[in-house]
């Protein structure tokens, strides 16, 4: 039935010799290049200008090519989660997956439908890829290092250290709400219109919650610098989220609403809106589209890493390498954040594939009647402890997590009407007689 | 590189600097992906095509349609609730960082207190407001459509269903 000629690619394209065979000789070369080409950019290291500039293309290269890993290791997941075996058929274990998808992806008609707002819907992708990519602009991958060539010069393996750390990651979060309404403006079809529109309505709700956790941590840290609330971290040993298990989820939950991964996939949901806000985009637009929702992905998960779970600190409860800048310390730290986010990453995936999409109210109400009463009394909460010098004090912060946590549960466990949605179970409304 | 190098301070050029680069290298990205893919794919227009995606159906006049009124009400809480929590920032860091750099410790822990009470206070009034809304059912995404009338025959206890009914008998009854 098959054609033998393909037949035949295919079978020596999965064999893991290739693949591994083919890994090896393109790492190789990349060490050798890097080590001739070594008095090129030895300069360029230990220059606190050019340096942030480097880690930036290294770091932008190892974004991009981790989306299309990611692309492969979601449908890996998912795979797994349903008990079949994923996609295995381009190359060993499915490896070259991500290098067709591309393939296709260049390949595809680009498809502009004649009653779009054009310069929109040429921007929106573009916009959605830009905004997405910019959070990583001030993550600390791996503190600072001292390069043994240059002794006196103390680099930062980061883009830009801003005393507005935080709120420059909240600010492009909520940036991240201009892609997708742009798509869902600029189509002009219904289906896309309805995606955009209730993308900007959950993303906006799910903002609160956000900002809500992030003071929590900022009124423990007392600083908006994200290298520094990392240095913290590592050098007292206890990460933020063994102080607050509960700020953690809310930017935790915040971080999959903003994304727009299910289960909070309302603004594409394919069983009722077709595809949502890209339902007219084909071709490499759409790829633009999934490579800026897997990017804030990954941005999501580094800055949860950086801000509670101790960032590039390799061990909790431990000091180590917390004050070291030798080089071979930065390649530990590196790993160790990357390690952190990978898992992170993970976990966004597994979600993804075990809970199921939310209605749009019982999202509303997760946002607006549990998350945000739940924020506001956990800054309350912190605030007083604050004041009482105990916001570091880990029986102090846990017990008031328990508190908020018990409070939520008794509340929860009152109110006796039964929350669904439906009409018969709402309450009368009070009409006065005209 | 002396243009570059004095871009190279502290503070606001900084970010303007991040800003700028990964913006461009974001643009850069898409641009390029979109341009070389321009002479690569095929490009086969047909109006059939072209036309709006309504599951294959002629499209029924434009895409931008009025949408609920309740996406209003959420944007306009949004917004208020928001400013707050920006307002808070500034405080959350030099209340949190214990005070201003000099500022002695006895001073400290006279204005703690107070720092404390004024921004749970304005906090409050916030909360307040939110606790209207909840109270009132702004915050509701599905609300009841029908109500209790006096002297309508409309039952409270009775189902979406039997209501439905009830409504459509008393419509036909008065044709």
């Amino acid at each position: 039935m098959q054609d033998p000629v393909v037949f035949r690619v295919e079978r020596i394209l999965r064999s893991p010799w290739l693949i591994f065979g083919a890994g090896a000789v393109l790492a190789g070369a990349l060490a050798l290049a890097l080590w001739l080409l070594f008095p090129l950019y030895k300069g360029l290291l230990a220059d606190p200008f050019w340096f942030p500039i480097l880690v930036m293309a290294i770091m932008l290269n190892l974004i991009l090519s981790s989306t299309a890993i990611c692309i492969l290791a979601e449908r890996k997941i998912a795979g797994f989660t349903q008990d079949r075996f994923g996609p295995n058929r381009v190359g060993f274990w499915g490896l070259l997956q991500p290098l067709a998808d591309g393939l296709k992806f260049l390949l595809k008609e680009d498809i502009i439908p004649t009653q779009v707002d054009k310069p929109l819907f040429l921007l929106a992708p573009a916009m959605a890829l830009i905004i997405s990519l910019s959070g990583f602009a001030v993550i600390p991958w791996a503190g600072e290092v001292r390069w043994p060539w240059a002794p006196d010069t103390l680099v930062s393996t980061q883009v830009a250290s801003l005393d507005i750390g935080v709120l420059y990651v909240l600010a492009v979060a909520s940036l991240g709400v201009y892609g997708v309404v742009l798509a869902g403006y600029a189509s002009n079809n219904k289906y896309a219109f309805y995606g955009g529109v209730r993308a900007a309505a959950q993303m906006i709700s799910y903002e609160l919650p956000l900002g809500l956790g992030l003071l929590c941590l900022l009124l423990t840290s007392g600083s908006l610098r994200l290298e520094e609330v990392v240095r913290q971290q590592a050098q007292s040993g206890m990460w933020y989220v063994f102080l607050h298990p509960l700020p953690f989820l809310l930017i935790l939950v915040s971080s999959f609403a903003e994304a727009n991964r299910v289960p909070f996939d309302l603004a594409e949901a394919e069983q009722e809106l077709v595809g949502g806000f890209h339902t007219e985009y084909s071709s490499m637009k759409f790829a633009l589209f999934f490579l800026a929702e897997y990017a804030h992905m990954i941005t999501g998960s580094a800055v949860l890493v950086a801000l509670f779970c101790g960032g590039w600190a390799p061990l909790p409860f431990s000091s180590w390498l917390a004050d070291s800048t030798a080089w071979w310390a930065l390649l530990i730290k590196l790993g160790a954040y990357l390690a952190k986010v990978a898992v992170c990453i993970g976990l966004f995936m597994l979600v993804r594939w075990t809970i199921p999409r939310f209605r749009f109210d019982q999202l509303m109400r997760i946002a607006w009647l549990s998350l945000v009463p739940v924020g506001i009394a956990l800054v309350a909460g912190t605030a007083t402890l604050t004041v009482l010098g105990l916001q570091r004090t880990w029986w102090a912060c846990l017990g008031l997590n328990l508190v908020a946590l018990l409070g939520m549960l008794w509340t929860a466990a009152r109110s006796g009407r039964t929350v669904t949605g439906r009409q018969d179970d709402l309450p009368d409304i009070h009409v006065e007689p005209a | 590189m002396p243009l570059l190098a004095s871009l190279d301070t502290e503070g606001g050029t900084q970010l303007l600097q991040a800003l700028g680069i990964f913006a461009l290298a974001g643009f850069l990205m898409a641009f390029a992906v979109l341009l070389f893919g321009k002479f690569l794919r095929p490009r086969l227009p047909h109006p059939e095509k072209n036309r709006a995606y309504e599951c294959g159906e002629e499209a029924v006049g434009t895409g931008w349609v009025q949408f609920d009124l309740r996406f209003y009400v959420v944007a306009l809480v949004f917004l208020v609730f928001d400013v707050e929590i920006a307002l808070f920032y500034p405080w959350a860091v030099v209340f949190g960082g214990g005070g201003a750099p000099g500022a002695s410790s006895e001073v400290l822990k006279e204005i703690r207190w107070a720092a404390l009470w004024d921004m749970l206070f304005f906090f409050g009034v916030i909360v307040v407001g939110f606790l209207y809304l909840w109270r009132f059912g702004y915050l509701d995404w599905v609300r009841a459509f029908s109500g209790r009338q006096q002297g309508s025959e409309l039952g409270a206890q009775d189902s979406v269903i039997e209501r439905q009914t009830k409504l459509e008998a008393a419509g036909t009854a008065s044709e």
